[in-house]
């Protein structure tokens, strides 16, 4: 009896009010934290015989009539004599692991197994059923709930908050931003009883809305700028915010939202919205390290999306399963590698690109380019109307250059250079003999082996962005051997370009650093025979990339075998001339130089069709072309039809050029894409990528539900069984964490976890009700977000007592409304639109913000150095500042933001000096200031009070009380005497920042205000929604 | 009297009238108290060492070349590494292509020194001239082959990001002692050799709260990020707007009662601390000739190594618990003889100075030095060898580090690689074991310091780590 009284005692003292003890609040977490280690799914591996994560298992004859667990009778149960014994070898758990059960703990065991041992499955395991909403008096639902456990603890919620306070919050809450005086006022002044409810509807059309759901939504996403490790350079993913922040504005079923990041490219008829949707899953860091092992950062990936998706979409730790079976949780080593297989059958390389987007990914213009491009491509329709040759004109043409013998065709338009050899002094000999010889069209150069053509500087400037293609004869009288051109360091593996044979074979590398940073590809067969003359061309798109690169040898596309693939750097020595001018038969050192011929070499800055490198193969001249060929007419009308048609002509390719470099500037999204043949997926051993054990197929943990009825079992059925109304966790654990966002912590503690080692909801009923609207309201999410703003709950004023903040330190039990901390964006954001600064358009690339010098270099490879933007890119939201992974923001670190290495679901909020420091003495922060002192000088009215309280109006949305009113002036006064004192001083502090400054009017009293405004932007409230 | 005493006399004045009796008390513990506290329960055991410095030497110096004496390979120069010793381990990808992998013995000369006899390089005289004083680990070995994760492992005990750094475990462990600085710092300084990036992750806090992160002291105007007023604001006009700040907390914290609020009064007034304490740490111009004298003359030069190991000095004077240096520039591929010399005339003389000055000042008892890199490095060339020059690829199988002080027994050598220092054939220490180790020094068990994040206890050492006790006196 006196073990009951502890028990009721310390379960009341835990803060539950009722005797009954309850498996899944009370005994599980007890279970799991301190015995599922050794007794829970891995103890087989471990060769533990007694398992207590499963009941028949934990009830059963463990040998000579020992139990663990006797119900109804502690006594008799082995677990409680283990958990009691005095002895050091059966102590339970033993000492070694250090997780002793506290006094509570036993007694809350011991009394579960006296009432019974009663069995629950883990609740969140069990698919939520919409609970019936408690009797009570006004409110919504919500309220319901939340009073009633109030009811229980005794304790009465708190009267509506005022409503300045009302909108301050949700205004901050649905935007990020703060209202405007104007809002206030229009909202102060709107009597209606529904005045709050048509404010939060028109916050929820806003924008902004859109914008500030996303940011936490890129915390899950990990998304970032960079690819993360060691190298840490550049990609481009914020067409894909982009979509995050459009999707949160249009208020997408959510359901659709998870669908489209999980397995958009595997949608029926996927639109390029879809595609774009995955790159959810591209957003992990990629490592460009070189000397990696490509294979085992392939397996990082895929495992990076098995904790992002588990942890975002379904509240679980799967990755935890990654070296063994799962401590805590009946998840298997096995089912972890099949829920893996569904995320491991990306086209992706294991080292990624170290500049930009590594493949798979997809262009996807915004607006205004897709407009541009619709503007390009009607004018090139109208153009090409004008351009229909007259046959009778051509022909006539045609015959007019019969008597030309030499007029062999090439295509004319953006060709920089022709060297036919016919006139020696196109090019300079260096050493060796070099002789002009009768060739393949007129005369040829031929090369000793020794010597080279100099072809100068000012030719074949290609970099690794720019269209080329270089076309011409060569012949050996051996198999070819040897550099046919470069424009490249003398030197093997030199930096720069070029095209060789090797033994009949050819060689084109793009090289900016051997090892590292290039491209290398070697044809499958050898292509050139000795003896004959071969039209070999090099094309290349500007793709960085070696399926932008293609070789031709007399008109035919060459197999080539891929040697490297990873070109980041500029060839062309940052940017300068290349060291060496373009060189006819030289390349990769003196050992390489070419002994033939070398004919008729054609440069282009552009990529030519497969169809004019197969007719220029063909070596004919113009009149023995095709009259109706695309080449002939456009020859034609190049050089021969009349003005006005080629005056067209010209605009027509000029068109055509804008429309290429329209196109190459779309910015990319990295996006899911899977492999014609499914990559196979092994168990691997310890979870090491070298030690692959069982094969295994995708698959779902069998505690979980299985794929919907007709769904494939690929990734799009997984994103269709996330969704499905019998997954008991997706609408759990998602519509916590928008409470979370609200209320500071989620009804689940542990938003990242769900699992048997989750805190238990502090309101079960309401996580369930609310789970079950969300997906009865079509996955409403606005719906959902205006039903909790909406609540008297979150309406509830936030001040509090020392009492409750004693019996509930984190507000629980929601017995007041909610007062947190501003998130980093938030506090940035609301500082520029106090001060007028914002720039609020929507979406876009990333922008770089005033940052403190040197914080990259110190730190990155290459001197990596931060340009800072000016203008309008100092002044946009905080979501699109520019997220270096390695070195991130400093104001977004010291506010807690998540570094965006890996997906972080639970918010966090620390209070320190960094960040008193960050914002008095931060440029962003001091600007501001200046700014907001101007407003208030400018626009407050004419007294210092008027002044001031127009102040507190834009910053805190409410009036100052006499108090607050006094020491604000007094600083002011203090401020004014201050700079009057020293005006020098005055124009030294109001110099922050590139926005304009008027030093014409007063300084001395700009700077006052300037000091006031900074002081009102570092009050704990401005930092507070509350 | 002192400065902040004036101050805090100044702000008692004014609340005399102004402020609530609630944020005076708050602000009294938030002086006397330290920035944050032990945990309960900490130490687990009597301490050897109340601080650590480590020094880190980013980029992987060369074994072979600094400590790890192997007399034997001058005959085996450019012979390729024999397949026994290779026993077919897995290279980085610049030199598994490698066609040879020719052995480059050092070119450097070694000697023994001190009492313990010591094997050390030419390269080193200054450390030498300190061994007994140096604990050397020469079986260290580590999992990853690459710098990014390399150095993420040393520093969180495991290989991908997001776990605590090393010294944000023992700033969350062991709390700070000093109100007026943070309990974990952070210095970088530049080599001239070939650098690798850093992280920040490798001084984060990961999923500890933010406050234990390391903060980063740098040289130039601006020790800390946003230290010091803006142009043309005093001291004075500073002091005066906390006050002014606090009187309007206190009236909302008198509203609300919100907790939140006396702790937000409390860190103003750090910050305010921190802006006279941080300037005052960083000023080496009141420090004796004897002083850069000691640290060679790079000392004086603000953010070099030099500067960076007197200011760690004067970091553990002021009771802050864990120091951290990361000297970049050590990633010698090529080149390493030329590059080496650079570094090590860099950092040999502050490092081994920063231990004599410890020594002499009474506070090396204390004091955990450390002084390692990520992995060590391959005994065969990676590109050609040549009578003078040679490079060398990451080799984690076995590396060397050193410890001084905090009970660490100088003179010690502790472990044994073979003739090619590329297997360990005695002792071999993991980094599980050496956070094991050092964190054993400090007074803690390292199965007992654990933070429950995504439902597991994590520690710093995972699930692995023995106490090396052989290391200790």
């Amino acid at each position: 009896m006196r073990r009951f009284a502890l028990a009721l005692a310390l379960a009341r003292a835990a803060g539950w009010g009722a005797a009954e003890v309850e498996f899944n609040r009370d005994v599980r977490p007890v279970l799991s934290d301190k015995c599922f280690s050794c007794h829970g799914v891995d103890a087989k591996a471990k060769n533990i015989a007694l398992r207590l994560d499963v009941e028949a298992m934990a009830k059963a004859d463990l040998g000579g009539g020992r139990r663990a667990i006797v119900p109804g009778a502690p006594e008799a149960s082995e677990m409680i004599r283990r958990i009691n014994s005095e002895s050091k070898a059966k102590k339970m758990p033993p000492v070694f692991t250090g997780h002793g059960l506290t006094d509570a703990e036993r007694a809350t065991l011991t009394e579960w197994i006296r009432q019974g041992a009663k069995w629950q499955k883990h609740w969140s395991l069990i698919p939520a059923v919409r609970p019936a909403v408690p009797a009570a008096k006004g409110g919504n639902a919500i309220d319901a709930f939340v009073r009633a456990r109030l009811d229980k603890e005794n304790l009465k919620p708190a009267a509506e908050a005022s409503r300045d306070r009302l909108i301050r919050r949700v205004t901050l809450d649905l935007t990020g931003l703060p209202p405007t005086p104007g809002e206030l006022r229009e909202f102060l002044e709107d009597r209606s009883p529904h005045a709050y409810d048509k404010l939060v509807d028109r916050l929820l059309d806003r924008p902004q809305y859109g914008e500030r759901m996303a940011m936490r939504w890129l915390d899950h996403a990990r998304y970032a700028d960079s690819n993360g490790y060691q190298y840490d350079g550049e990609r481009v993913m914020w067409r894909w915010r982009d979509y995050v922040i459009d999707s949160f504005n249009r208020n997408k079923r959510f359901d659709q939202f998870v669908m489209e990041q999980v397995a958009g490219d595997l949608m029926p008829g996927a639109t390029l919205e879809q595609k774009v949707a995955t790159g959810f899953q591209r957003n992990h860091r990629a490592n460009t390290e070189l000397g990696i092992v490509a294979e085992e950062y392939q397996v990082e990936y895929v495992i990076d999306r098995v904790e992002t998706n588990s942890a975002v979409f379904l509240g679980l730790t799967f990755g935890c399963a990654r070296c063994h079976n799962h401590k805590y949780d009946p998840l298997t080593q096995k089912e972890m590698y099949q829920f893996y297989a569904y995320f491991n059958n990306v086209p992706e390389q294991g080292r990624a690109m170290k500049y930009g987007n590594s493949p798979p990914m997809i262009a996807d213009p915004p607006q205004h380019q897709r407009e541009a491009m619709k503007q390009i491509e009607r004018e090139i329709e109208q153009t090409r109307q004008g351009l229909r040759a007259d046959p009778r004109r051509v022909s006539v043409w045609r015959q007019s250059l019969a008597g030309d013998g030499l007029r062999y065709w090439h295509p004319g338009f953006d060709l920089k250079r022709k060297l036919s050899f016919e006139d020696p002094e196109q090019t300079r000999a260096n050493a060796g003999i070099v002789q002009f010889v009768p060739g393949r069209i007129g005369r040829a150069v031929q090369l000793d082996g020794t010597a080279y053509l100099d072809a100068g500087f000012a030719t074949a400037n290609f970099d690794i962005e720019d269209r080329f293609t270089v076309a011409f004869w060569a012949r050996s009288e051996k198999t070819p051997d040897g550099a046919l051109f470069s424009r490249a360091n003398d030197k093997p593996r030199g930096r720069g370009f070029g095209l060789e044979a090797r033994q009949g074979h050819l060689h084109v590398h793009f090289t900016s650093d051997y090892d590292d940073d290039a491209i290398r590809m070697t044809s499958d067969d050898a292509v050139l025979a000795a003896g004959r003359w071969h039209h070999v061309a090099l094309r290349y798109t500007g793709s960085r990339m070696a399926e932008g690169v293609r070789v031709y040898v007399d008109g035919m596309p060459v197999a080539m075998k891929v040697e490297l693939d990873n070109l980041y750097r500029p060839l062309n020595n940052g940017g300068k001339e290349f060291p060496e001018p373009l060189r006819i038969g030289a390349g990769g050192g003196p050992n390489r130089r070419f002994a033939g011929q070398i004919d008729e070499m054609l440069i282009w800055a552009r990529t030519l069709a497969e169809e004019d490198l197969a007719l220029l193969a063909r070596g004919e001249l113009l009149r023995d072309q095709d009259l109706d060929s695309r080449p002939v007419r456009e020859a034609w009308l190049e050089s021969a039809a009349p003005a006005a048609q080629q005056a067209l002509w010209k605009k027509y390719v000029e068109l055509e050029q804008k429309r290429e470099a329209l196109e190459r500037s779309y910015p990319t999204v990295m996006i899911m894409a899977e492999n014609p043949r499914r990559r196979e997926t092994h168990i691997l051993i310890r979870g090491e990528y070298n030690r692959p054990g069982e094969k295994v197929e995708p698959g779902l943990p069998s505690f979980l539900p299985p794929l919907p009825a007709g769904a494939s079992n690929d990734r799009l059925g997984l994103a269709q069984w996330m969704v499905a109304r019998d997954n008991p966790l997706t609408a759990r654990v998602n519509i916590n964490r928008f409470w979370q966002m609200l209320f500071g912590t989620g009804l689940v503690k542990t938003t990242e976890d769900f699992g048997s080692q989750g805190e238990y909801p502090s309101h079960p009923e309401l996580l369930d009700w609310l789970a079950v609207e969300f997906m009865e309201s079509g996955w409403d999410l606005k719906h959902m977000v205006r039903l909790m703003v909406t609540s008297a709950t979150y309406r509830q004023d936030s001040r509090t007592t020392p009492e409750l903040t004693q019996r509930d330190p984190e507000n629980r039990l929601l017995a007041h409304g909610p007062r947190l901390r501003l998130p980093a964006e938030a506090i940035r954001d609301q500082a520029l639109a106090v001060a007028g600064l914002m720039e609020k358009r929507v979406g876009g690339p990333s922008v770089k913000p005033y940052q403190p010098a040197g914080l990259w270099e110190e730190q990155s490879m290459q001197n990596m150095d931060y340009q800072q933007d000016h203008g309008e890119g100092l002044y946009r939201r905080s979501l699109y500042t520019y997220w270096k992974r390695t070195i991130a923001p400093p104001m977004m670190v010291n506010f807690d933001a998540s570094t965006r290495e890996s997906c972080v679901v639970r918010e966090s909020r620390t209070n320190t000096p960094l960040q008193a420091l960050n914002l008095m003495n931060d440029v962003t922060f001091l600007e501001a200031g200046r700014q907001m002192g101007r407003r208030m000088l400018q626009e407050g009215g004419a007294t210092d009070e008027a002044r001031i309280q127009y102040g507190m109006q834009l910053l805190l949305a409410r009036q100052a009380r006499p108090r607050e009113l006094a020491v604000l002036k007094e600083s002011l006064s203090y401020h004014r005497d201050y700079f009057a004192s020293n005006p020098a001083r005055a124009r030294q502090y109001l110099n922050k920042g590139e926005s304009p400054l008027d030093l014409r009017g007063k300084p001395v009293e700009q700077a006052a205000y300037m000091a006031l405004a900074s002081l009102m932007m570092n009050l704990d409230e401005a930092l507070t929604k509350d | 009297m002192h400065p902040l005493l004036a101050t805090r006399r100044h702000f008692f004045r004014r609340s005399a009238t102004g402020i609530g009796l609630a944020a005076l008390g708050s602000l009294l513990d938030a002086e006397q108290a330290p920035v944050h506290p032990r945990l309960p329960g900490l130490p687990h055991h009597a301490p050897k060492a109340k601080n650590v410095i480590l020094l880190f030497q980013h980029g992987a110096p060369s074994q072979l070349d600094l400590f790890d004496w192997k007399p034997a390979l001058a005959a085996r120069r450019g012979e390729n590494l024999p397949d026994s010793i290779r026993m077919g381990q897995r290279l980085t990808g610049m030199t598994a292509f490698q066609e040879s992998f020719p052995t480059a013995p050092t070119i450097f000369r070694f000697a023994q020194h001190g009492q313990s006899r010591a094997w050390l390089s030419e390269l080193v005289p200054h450390m030498a001239a300190q061994a007994d004083d140096l604990c050397f680990v020469k079986s260290l070995h580590t999992e990853a082959i690459n710098h990014d994760p390399a150095v993420t492992f040393i520093q969180t005990g495991f290989q991908l990001a997001g776990r605590p750094s090393f010294g944000a475990w023992v700033a969350y462990g062991l709390g700070s002692e000093n109100q007026n600085l943070p309990a974990y710092v952070v210095m970088v300084s530049q080599g001239s050799g070939n650098t690798q990036a850093l992280a920040d992750r490798a001084f984060g806090s990961g999923f500890l709260p933010t406050k234990f992160a390391g903060v980063k002291f740098r040289g130039g105007a601006d020790p800390v990020l946003y230290l010091s007023d803006p142009e043309g604001y005093s001291r004075e006009a500073r002091r005066r707007y906390l006050d002014d700040l606090a009187r309007l907390n206190q009236i909302q914290l008198d509203d609300y009662q919100d907790p939140e609020i006396a702790t937000r009064i409390s860190q103003y007034e750090m910050a305010f601390r921190m802006q006279a304490s941080v300037p005052e740490l960083s000023d080496l111009s009141q420090e004796p000739e004897s002083t850069f004298a000691l640290y060679g003359p790079d000392s004086r030069k603000p953010g070099s190594y030099a500067a960076n190991c007197i200011l760690a000095r004067r970091l553990v004077e002021r009771g802050v618990r864990f120091v951290q240096l990361f000297h970049r520039g050590w990633d010698q591929h090529s080149n390493l003889p030329k590059e080496i010399r650079t570094q090590c005339r860099e950092t040999d003389q502050p490092s081994a100075a920063l231990v004599a000055d410890l020594k002499q000042r009474g506070l090396l008892k204390d004091t955990i030095v450390i002084w390692m890199g990520e992995f060590g490095r391959t005994v065969y060339s990676q590109g050609t060898l040549t009578e003078t020059n040679y490079g060398r690829d990451h080799h984690p199988r076995c590396f060397t580090a050193w410890m001084a002080g905090g009970g660490f027994k100088g003179g010690l050598t502790h472990g044994q690689t073979d003739d090619f220092s590329y297997n360990i054939t005695a002792d071999p220490v993991d980094l599980h074991d050496l956070h094991a180790t050092i964190l054993h020094a400090l007074g803690v068990d390292h199965t007992r310091l654990t933070f429950k994040f995504q439902g597991r206890h994590y520690r710093l050492t995972d699930v692995k780590g023995q106490v090396v006790q052989p290391l200790f006196s």
